[in-house]
């Protein structure tokens, strides 16, 4: 009885000698203190030719959610062929459907494509990744990321084990598109990555990613294919893939100020209406899905501080002429609300200004 | 027996290739064929020559293959990155006191400089280590006066004792005023500085008058501040320790280290402001603005006071036609439309500075702070990205009609005043604040404004910061470039990035010896030249992984080509080297048989 009481102390202190490893070890793995500042879409269709409808209809509706919820064009990068809408087989000219009942037109007004047509190629999309661009390239076809920057990764089109065919003419290789990640997480340009893929056997398109910060989804995995959601009879093609059908039924139910969390959204797909599964990996991704918003990714986020007072120093200067100035030494009015200049003397005397501290959320504001 | 040997012949002579006899084939040491002559070297040498010559050729298939690759310095590069990297790179700073009335003899200013670097390493020690801090190395000069006395603790420090004398005279007069103060001061620590390198050195002057009942403490546009008033000697050490630390050292704000997002520099060292005034509906009313007077009067001078930090150049425009994506509310208590911080991040899709005028239906509007307050600036930043100013003109407060479709100028008071704005929020895009005062536990004080825009210790605070993150910028830069090229042993580097490299190494080191001699400006200007350099190498168009020839690709290219035919050549050669090896044997037995 005495030697196992004994043993106790020690199995215990050793128990704690684990922890403590374990603890540490992964501290030392966590993430940076960078703050999240903005989000930046990439949306690539690498398909082109008609019977490629769905996957231009894809790339246009996810644009126009991740649009509704927040995030400027500038911040998008859309990369299509762009040979639908205006194509000799439309029968319904400049406009693009995603459903049967036509209710939504994709291709309607404030649709800006940034990369169009034979512009789509691996080269491309690999410059894009890793910001080495030729110098004549203009912004809007960079992405200005920097480490604050979330940013969402979504490609369709036909793809087969460890690859993604480009306009039927070249091919993005899995190990290609880790080794972009990689180099993107060196120079620090994002804080965080998801990476969603449609088309066939997606999940091996990202099972070489090695960079930390990055959470990937695949509508099907190994030796799956990825189906169409419905044939549009009257357009005559298939209009909707199902992964990206179910993704944006989870997003039309959602409006800027929700926060509804990833793992909702991943644990949305149901197999067997996607006749697929949907595989996504989390071993490179620090935090846990349930405390990620979707809105982290899909969104807008922009932190804004609040700029408590003018630079006075220019009263003497500028315009002799005017004399209404107001002289900075006189004080203004007490407590009046109004659009008048109150000045330095004043708040020094107000004993109720005091310093905030930084309020947490996605949105950010300092009041002091 | 020759008719049973008959068919045999026959037979094999189908199968047998050639028509030669069969007995040389068949049996080298039958002498029925023996072969008199020694086997000849004509057919070896040719077939000899043109191997030889293939493997001649070899090294040059070789070279002409190779992969350029420019040698780029690893070692230095891994130096420069220890240098910088290992410990958070600080500056020399020195700080000189001034007390008048405070203690009397050379004692107390031995014993008061201990004092105050005490107290500034205990404040130091609070805040964690931020980029570009100075090192508290130096000993604080500290002079005392009292009455006709003078004690210095430091020979250095010049101070013109009974300078401050006419003080009292001068506040009672009541032509006080703190800008003239500051002039006035900033001749006579001009005039004290022996070395003449006025370029790092910080003053605090305290002047303890017993009759004045409230501190009054300020900082002035230069390098130096005051603290007058009824002060006891332990406030006035505190109080000075705190202003040099938390003000002139780390720049006046509240948090701790900076960090990158009030870095606005771009990798080129190149800003570019965009300034524009957005009219929310034209069918309300327009207004135009004259910038260029504004740029030429006001804003030159602001820029070109901060050329060391960055170039920055300036553009404006005017729009006429931009709606606000998100909502605001009618509040009646305060009369006016109301949008929150809330609203914030959805309020207009662009960049950079924006003065935003509302329509009728939203006019006037303001912003309310989640305290509850109405905002004084109505305007707010975004770091990395910009700012907003909403103005709401005089007509729509008074609520009186305006002309449309006539363009209406803004009246230069009102734009001096957006402009003291525009100013604040450029500021506190570079991570100062836009107020002019600071509080602390020690009290408050004073910050005084400079027509430039940024006084010149926030100039000195903004170098230091962006220089320790430039150096650091260029140091991951080049050594993600390194660790690059290195993993990609057949990437084609270009001369161009050995270059950008070997420069960005020369500048860092510049940089570098520039911040242990204390010059602020020109360690920003070095160190700008690095990053810039830096990132250039890192991002040139060249390196693609898409684009580089990988030995499988190569080995592809060149063996349909040479393969075949070198096979063809080495049998060849190894045929005839066989063939020649047979018939000498042949000989040699021959020979032996005659003798």
């Amino acid at each position: 009885m005495a030697t196992s009481f004994k043993f106790k102390p020690l199995t215990i202190s050793i128990l704690l000698l684990f922890l403590y490893n374990a603890i540490a070890s992964s501290a030392s793995g966590s993430s940076s203190t960078t703050m999240h500042t903005n989000n930046w879409a990439i949306l690539v269709c690498t398909s082109r030719f008609w019977f490629n409808y769905r996957h231009m209809a894809n790339t246009l509706s996810l644009y126009r959610t991740v649009k509704r919820l927040g995030i400027p064009d500038e911040r998008i990068i859309l990369m299509l062929a762009d040979d639908m809408a205006c194509n000799a087989r439309n029968k319904y000219p400049a406009q693009v459907f995603n459903n049967e009942n036509h209710l939504l037109n994709l291709y309607g007004d404030n649709v800006e494509v940034d990369y169009r047509g034979y512009e789509v190629t691996v080269e491309n999309f690999l410059r894009i990744l890793t910001g080495r661009h030729e110098r004549a390239v203009p912004r809007s076809k960079r992405l200005l990321s920097d480490e604050g920057s979330h940013i969402l990764l979504y490609m369709t089109g036909h793809g087969g084990d460890e690859f993604l065919k480009f306009q039927d003419s070249e091919e993005l290789q899995s190990h290609d598109l880790a080794d972009a990640v990689k180099q993107m997480k060196e120079k620090r340009r994002f804080k965080e990555l998801l990476i969603m893929v449609d088309t066939c056997q997606a999940a091996t398109l990202f099972s070489q990613l090695q960079s930390p910060g990055v959470l990937a989804i695949g509508s099907s995995k190994k030796g799956e294919n990825s189906y169409s959601h419905h044939l549009d009879s009257d357009v005559g093609v298939s209009v909707v893939d199902r992964f990206t059908f179910y993704t944006l039924a989870f997003f039309e139910s959602l409006n800027m100020y929700d926060n509804a969390s990833l793992s909702s959204l991943f644990t949305s797909y149901n197999p067997n209406t996607l006749m697929s599964t949907a595989y996504y990996r989390t071993d490179l991704y620090q935090r846990r899905l349930e405390e990620v918003p979707v809105t982290n990714f899909f969104g807008s986020v922009m932190e804004t501080i609040h700029t408590d007072s003018p630079y006075r120093a220019f009263s003497n200067r500028y315009y002799r002429k005017s004399k209404t100035e107001m002289p900075s030494d006189q004080s203004g009015g007490g407590n009046r609300r109004a659009l008048k200049d109150l000045d330095i003397l004043e708040e020094l005397a107000d004993p109720k200004l005091n310093v905030r501290p930084l309020q947490s959320t996605y949105l950010l504001v300092h009041e002091g | 027996m020759a008719a049973a040997s008959a068919p045999t012949p026959s037979s094999t002579a189908e199968i047998a290739e050639a028509p030669e006899p069969l007995p040389s084939k068949l049996d080298n040491s039958e002498p029925d064929c023996p072969r008199k002559t020694r086997p000849g070297l004509k057919r070896l040498a040719l077939t000899f020559t043109v191997l030889f010559s293939f493997l001649l050729g070899l090294p040059f298939l070789l070279k002409s293959v190779e992969i350029y690759r420019s040698p780029l310095p690893f070692r230095e590069i891994d130096d420069l990155s220890a240098a910088v990297e290992s410990i958070p790179l600080q500056f020399p700073c020195k700080f000189r006191a001034v007390f008048v009335g405070i203690g009397g003899s050379s004692f107390d200013a031995n014993e008061l400089s201990v004092k105050i670097e005490h107290q500034m390493r205990e404040i130091a020690a609070k805040d964690s280590t931020s980029c570009g801090a100075c090192t508290y190395n130096s000993s604080v000069c500290v002079v005392v006066e009292n009455g006709a006395d003078c004690f210095r603790s430091d020979n250095d420090f010049n101070w013109k004792c009974g300078a401050l004398s006419e003080l009292n005279k001068y506040e009672d007069s009541g032509e006080y005023n703190d800008e003239l103060f500051d002039e006035y001061l900033h001749s006579l620590v001009d005039e004290s500085d022996s070395r003449g390198n006025g370029n790092n050195v910080y003053t605090m002057i305290v002047v303890r008058r017993e009759g004045q009942k409230d501190v009054s403490a300020v900082v002035g546009k230069y390098r130096h501040g005051w603290i007058v008033g009824r002060v006891s000697e332990e406030e006035a050490v505190k109080k000075v320790a705190s202003v040099f630390v938390k003000v002139f050292v780390n720049g006046g704000k509240e948090e701790g280290s900076i960090s990158g997002e009030f870095m606005p520099v771009g990798a080129d060292g190149k800003i570019v402001l965009s300034f524009n005034l957005l009219n929310a509906d034209p069918h309300d009313w327009t207004y135009d603005w004259e910038f260029q007077e504004i740029d030429d009067n006001l804003l030159a001078p602001i820029l070109e006071y901060l050329k060391p930090l960055a170039d920055i150049s300036v553009e404006s425009q005017v729009l006429y036609h931009t709606p606000k994506s998100s909502f605001s509310y009618w509040d009646e208590t305060l009369g006016s439309y109301i949008f929150t911080t809330k609203d914030l991040p959805f309020f207009v899709e662009g960049r950079a500075i924006l003065q935003y005028v509302p329509s009728s239906t939203e006019c006037p509007l303001q912003l309310q702070l989640p305290n509850g307050k109405i905002s004084k600036s109505n305007g707010f930043i975004s770091p990395m990205w910009g700012s907003v100013v909403v103005w709401n003109h005089a007509a729509c407060l008074n609520g009186s009609k305006m002309e449309t479709r006539v363009r209406h100028m803004i009246s230069s008071e009102d734009m001096r005043k957006i402009f003291e704005v525009f100013i604040g929020q450029l500021r506190q895009l570079f991570g100062l604040k836009s107020k002019g005062i600071f509080r602390d536990a020690s009290g408050t004080m004073r910050l005084l404004t400079s027509e430039s825009g940024f006084t010149e210790w926030e100039l000195d605070v903004l170098s230091r910061q962006h220089t320790c993150f430039n150096l650091l910028q260029c140091t991951t830069t080049l050594g993600s470039l390194s660790r690059l090229v290195q993993s990609l042993p057949r990437m084609i580097i270009k001369e161009e990035i050995g270059e950008q490299v070997r420069y960005s190494l020369e500048a860092a080191k510049l940089a570098l010896s520039n911040v242990s001699a204390g010059i602020y400006d020109a360690s920003a200007v070095s160190s700008r030249r690095a990053r810039s350099f830096a990132e250039d190498a890192f991002y040139h168009p060249s390196m693609m992984s898409v684009s580089y020839y990988s030995f499988e690709h190569c080995f592809a290219v060149y063996s349909p080509f040479f393969l075949p035919v070198a096979l063809h050549v080495l049998l060849a050669a190894l045929r005839e080297w066989k063939r020649y090896k047979q018939e000498s044997r042949k000989f040699k037995a021959w020979k032996s048989k005659k003798d």
